[in-house]
């Protein structure tokens, strides 16, 4: 390897006329900064290794304050359930559940929001059971899925007001989807 | 010829621009580096987070309460954690329930769901402004999010915020 150079030019040192020579020693000496320049990339190392730059995101949630029972027309509802095993079963209304792969929630979100201009209630019922990150994939589907459908019912010159709400499972519930 | 191969054995080269890059990453990274909470130093469990697609919203730093559900990596239980960013609330919530038997500096706490109850009820009176966020392992059956959100819910906290980690583009949903 080369010779390092940090202190700006250096001038080799001449022998002889040792007046000058503690003159220019004064001047311009060599700072052997290698000590320094070994300890800052010890620590760029360490700090950059450590450091961790993804911060956790959030999704936010709303819970009505009241449990109170609220009359909703059945033709405005989509009932999504999540069975203990993960599956999905979506029912519009009082129809039976059908069975709904995660990947093609999105479509049907967006569908029936559309069609119902703003006035669908989803209603999401999760069993016990379920682990809560299938739960949290539902949500994401259904919260990317918003994005379309403002923007769709903006073209209709609608504004989007979601209506969405979390339910816990009732047994009734269970037993409809129990065979499927 | 031996004039020229001299020269190519001793050459100097200039590292200053290195250096100046070096101990400007050196500055950023120390500069950017956020160091593990106390709380989170005390906890005896990981938490393996949900996957949601990149959303820009981010979790608060101030005046945050956390319920954590993890699951144990010793005991292999599932169990809920609170904890509080903002110091001296947390001091002035904890303080006054002696049921809880904290060592003086704890700052996180492993309760039941009426312990629970009862933090979120004096976090409230503490600091009704201070906002929730659920951070729970995905594997946790849902039960135990279903019960804190009734919780929550008979607190009058309406507004919570579920933490997640970003998941990769190019991964489907699990």
């Amino acid at each position: 390897m080369g010779v390092a150079d940090f202190g700006g030019e250096v001038k080799r040192e001449r022998r002889g006329g040792t007046r000058r020579r503690k003159k220019m020693r004064r001047l311009r000496y060599r700072l052997d900064m290698t000590p320094l320049v070994d300890i800052a990339f010890l620590l760029l190392t360490f700090f950059m290794l450590t450091t961790t730059l993804i911060t956790p995101q959030v999704m936010e949630m709303t819970v009505p304050p009241e449990r109170t029972q609220v009359e909703v027309r059945q033709s405005e509802l989509l009932t999504l359930r999540i069975r203990q095993d993960g599956r999905i079963f979506y029912s519009l209304g009082q129809d039976a559940p059908q069975p709904i792969e995660l990947k093609d929630l999105r479509t049907l979100a967006v569908r029936e929001n559309v069609r119902l201009k703003n006035r669908l209630i989803t209603l999401l019922k999760a069993s016990p059971n379920v682990p809560y990150g299938r739960v949290i994939a539902v949500l994401d589907v259904l919260n990317q899925a918003e994005l379309e459908i403002t923007e769709q019912l903006a073209r209709e010159g609608l504004k989007r007001e979601r209506r969405f709400a979390i339910a816990p499972m009732t047994e009734q519930d269970e037993q409809e989807i129990a065979q499927l | 010829m031996p004039k020229l191969k001299k020269r190519r054995l001793g050459f100097v080269l200039d590292m200053t621009p290195l250096v100046d890059i070096t101990f400007l990453l050196l500055t950023f990274f120390m500069l950017t580096a956020k160091f593990k909470s106390e709380a989170e130093s005390q906890q005896r469990f990981t938490i393996v987070r949900p996957q949601a697609t990149a959303d820009t919203s981010r979790l608060p730093d101030k005046d945050l309460a956390i319920i954590k559900i993890g699951i144990d990596t010793v005991a292999g239980d599932t169990s809920y954690y609170y904890e509080m960013t903002n110091e001296t609330d947390w001091a002035r919530v904890v303080g006054s329930m002696e049921q809880l038997q904290l060592p003086p500096n704890a700052r996180q706490v492993k309760v039941g769901l009426s312990e629970l109850d009862e933090l979120i009820r004096r976090t409230r009176i503490v600091k009704p402004t201070t906002r929730f966020a659920i951070d729970a392992d995905r594997r946790v059956r849902y039960k135990w999010v279903e019960d804190l959100m009734e919780v929550l819910r008979q607190n009058r906290a309406t507004v919570f915020n579920f933490v997640t980690d970003r998941r990769p583009p190019e991964q489907p949903p699990m």
